[in-house]
């Protein structure tokens, strides 16, 4: 097994090992729970095709494997056997060159276990779904040793202790989900959806790549938790560019606007990539990260105010346009985005524990939502459209069953996860007094349930509109995809009550706390103790009642069980007035940032490529290619003199030495 | 003899200067030879005339002279062989024509 090469890891690390052998063995799995996965990829990716259809064996056999190593490394940290501010090991000097050494280190903490349980479940379970989605697909050894790539670049974000190996995963992340993308790179939306996607991404990265340089500037080291020890000392400019750089690459990574454009598109890809990438993992890193460099945010609460900003922008920009996509990926999509919007808005106002709390319970019930989502759209075919779907909950009832309690769980209905994590979002936002965060959060709040009902209805409620040769071959999914729907419906229910209680004294605010009391300290925050009967009680009532009005306008308009959705209403209302035509409108358009980038981007940024172009052309290589010419030009000029004949050069002789000789006559006689 | 050094150095200019003239001007590679041939000639009749002139050299710039002559012997030999050599590949002993080489 591993042992610290490198010495003076950390203090606690050396205390313990002064004192008891345990933490020491137990960090020594952190390694390992990192190589599973790498190794899984490279096998598969060597022998995958040759293995043909078992290939998917050793990957799911990995994963489960570090899925274990996991839980134990996450029971450990959370009863404190890390000790308080966690643990870490270095492995070895990755880069020593002079001042700027960077190690390849892990470090494991509370929010690190946090994400590892949200990681490695999440991954297990989108694996044996996988293996039953991508049954009849030839690519599937692919898949799986992507999936296993993805693995570990996502564990090693997570884990990294330094911000140059987050940079380094940040990008391998991005990699895997280009890769996965555009899995069937044969059609051509799909290759495209995987460019935009790392494009936009890449933007992102760009700030966060600018904000690491200036931590290493002007704190002098890369490491983590020595960069936030050096924080405090710096000027209040530095540190707020530090955090809006940061920010940006959290930005693109977690498809906030402006970088959102990106996720939607992303749903080209096959289900289980959704599920696991675009839903659970990969776009939670922008969270984990801010989450993460909390001490740099706690020094400028204008950032966080910036923060707070997008997030919730983003929440309600991408509700509206949930209202009225009918490609139920989409859907799910944009209820992501949305989603994700609260976890910024949250880590924007200071209540990084709520945040973290949406995080986990996001990941467990929307990958539930998408994964039930691609049974259906397994059962239905291929279909993905919910205008030609309905009425399918007697046919596939598990799938049913678990997206009816993902969707309960994402509208924030009381006592199912998301009422805990969303609610207290919320009522943290209020009582920080940010009461504009608080009124938008509502009204996405009311939002969310309304979409999710509408797609629920569409989808599973009312007569059906199932495509009639279709319609006899719907069919439940096998055992390994309705598996892992079945067991993450269990934490969609029961996260919220096992975490989020008692109120006010949470057992994830009591994990969690360490990690950000400094922060909280920074921002001058006391606690106060939870009121039910009071401001507490006022705020749970009021995000309640906002969820169950959207729930039942979702349900009156769309459908529930046996009864029909009333799509004359709908029209109805869309069709109303002025405005509703254009918000209508709007949402189906996104807005019309698609187009809005493709005209500054495609047609105008093409025009100022194509102006660069013909200078570089004309201009440059002109500059060039002329000075060749005139080189050649000369030559040829030149080469004239050489006749051949031996009188022209003897001539060339007698000139020169009657000049010569007349010129030193000349010179001498003065 | 003439008394004064100019006359013999007059002389011999224009002795190179015909020399120099025919070995520009002619285009039989033979004629070429007989003007380098004149040219040394004339460059050892100005060797020779210092050499009577100017008391300080005793009389030894006639060795001077003689290697000339010796040298001039050797590269006649030379040249005229090549010229001959030429002269059968070529068929024409005018320079001009020598023109394989060229571009």
């Amino acid at each position: 097994m591993f042992q610290p090469l490198i010495p003076g890891v950390s203090p606690v690390l050396a205390a313990a090992a002064a004192g008891g052998a345990a933490p020491d063995s137990l960090i020594n799995l952190v390694p390992l729970i990192l190589a599973i996965p790498l190794a899984g990829f490279v096998f598969t990716a060597f022998f995958g095709r040759r293995i043909g259809r078992p290939a998917f064996v050793l990957p799911l056999l990995g994963v489960s494997v570090t899925w274990l190593l996991s839980m134990v490394v996450v029971y450990h940290a959370l009863t404190g056997g890390f000790g308080e501010h966690g643990a870490g090991i270095t492995l070895w000097r990755w880069i020593a060159a002079g001042a700027f050494n960077v190690d390849v280190g892990f470090f494991v903490d509370q929010l690190t276990a946090c994400l590892l349980i949200v990681v490695t479940t999440i991954g297990l379970l989108v694996h044996l779904y996988s293996v039953g989605y991508m049954a009849h697909d030839p690519g599937r050894w692919r898949f799986f040793a992507y999936l296993n790539l993805f693995m570990f670049s996502m564990l090693l974000l997570v884990l990294a202790d330094n911000f140059l190996t987050v940079f380094a995963a940040w990008e391998l992340v991005g990699l895997s989900s280009y890769l996965l993308i555009g899995f069937w790179y044969g059609r051509r939306s799909a290759a495209l959806a995987a460019k935009k996607a790392f494009i936009v991404n890449r933007v992102g990265d760009v700030g966060f790549a600018l904000g690491i340089m200036l931590i290493w500037v002007s704190t002098g080291t890369l490491n983590m938790r020595e960069a936030f020890d050096r924080i405090a000392g710096l000027d209040h400019g530095t540190i707020l560019a530090i955090a809006l750089l940061v920010f940006c690459g959290a930005v693109g990574k977690s498809a906030q606007f402006p970088l959102h454009v990106w996720l939607p598109d992303a749903m080209e890809g096959p289900t289980p990539v959704s599920a696991l990438i675009h839903a659970a993992t990969m776009v939670n890193a922008g969270v984990y990260l801010v989450a993460r460099t909390n001490p740099i945010f706690s020094h400028v609460p204008e950032a966080m105010v910036v923060v707070a900003a997008i997030g919730i922008f983003t929440a309600i920009l991408a509700a509206s346009i949930a209202f009225t996509q009918t490609d139920i990926k989409r859907v799910l999509a944009y209820s992501t985005l949305s989603q994700l919007g609260y976890m910024f808005a949250a880590l924007g106002v200071g209540a990084y524990v709520a945040a973290i709390f949406h995080l986990m319970a996001h990941g467990f019930f929307k990958g539930l939502l998408f994964l039930g989502s691609g049974s259906v759209i397994h059962a239905v075919h291929d279909e993905q459209d919910m205008n030609r779907m309905g009425a399918l909950w007697r046919k596939i009832p598990i799938t049913h069953w678990t997206m009816l309690v993902g969707a309960i769980a994402i509208a924030g209905i009381p006592p199912f996860a998301g009422f805990f994590s969303k609610d207290e979002i919320l009522g943290e936002a209020f009582k920080l007094n940010f009461g504009w965060v608080w009124a938008i959060g509502v009204v996405v709040a009311g939002m969310t349930a309304f979409y999710m009902w509408r797609l629920m209805g569409k989808t599973f409620y009312g007569e059906s509109h199932v495509d009639p040769a279709v319609e006899p071959k719907i069919h439940e999914s096998t055992w390994t995809m309705t598996l892992p729907l079945v067991l993450l419906a269990i934490p969609s229910m029961l996260l919220g009550l096992a975490l989020g209680l008692p109120f006010g004294d949470s057992m994830i605010t009591r994990w969690l706390h360490p990690v950000f009391a400094g922060a909280e300290e920074t921002l001058g925050r006391t606690a106060e103790p939870f009121a039910l009967f009071g401001i507490d009680g006022a705020l749970i009532l009021a995000s309640v009642a906002v969820a169950s009005i959207g729930l039942v306008a979702g349900i009156w308009l769309f459908g529930f069980f046996r009864r029909n959705g009333r799509r004359q209403t709908v029209e109805m209302i869309t069709a109303s007035s002025g405005a509703t035509r254009f918000l209508y409108r709007a949402s189906l358009n996104k807005w019309w940032f698609d187009d809005l980038n493709h005209l500054l981007f495609i047609v105008i940024g093409g025009r100022v490529a194509n102006a660069l172009w013909w200078f570089d052309r004309t201009v440059v290589d002109g500059t060039v290619n002329a000075v060749g010419r005139i080189t050649v030009d000369a030559g040829g000029g030149l080469r004239r003199i050489q006749t051949g004949h031996v009188q022209n050069y003897a001539l060339g002789i007698a000139i020169g030495l009657i000049i010569m000789a007349g010129s030193y006559l000349v010179i001498a006689s003065r | 003899m003439s008394q004064s050094l100019d006359a013999y150095l007059v002389v011999s200019g224009i002795l190179f200067a015909i020399g120099s003239f025919g070995f520009l001007a002619r285009r039989n590679a033979i004629s070429m030879l007989m003007s380098i041939e004149l040219m040394l000639n004339a460059v050892n009749l100005t060797i020779v005339a210092f050499g009577a002139f100017i008391p300080a050299l005793n009389g030894t710039a006639s060795v001077i002279a003689l290697m000339v002559m010796a040298v001039a012997a050797a590269e006649a030999t030379v040249g005229l062989a090549i010229v001959m050599a030429i002269y059968r590949n070529r068929r024409t002993p005018l320079v001009d024509e020598y023109d394989a080489m060229r571009q």
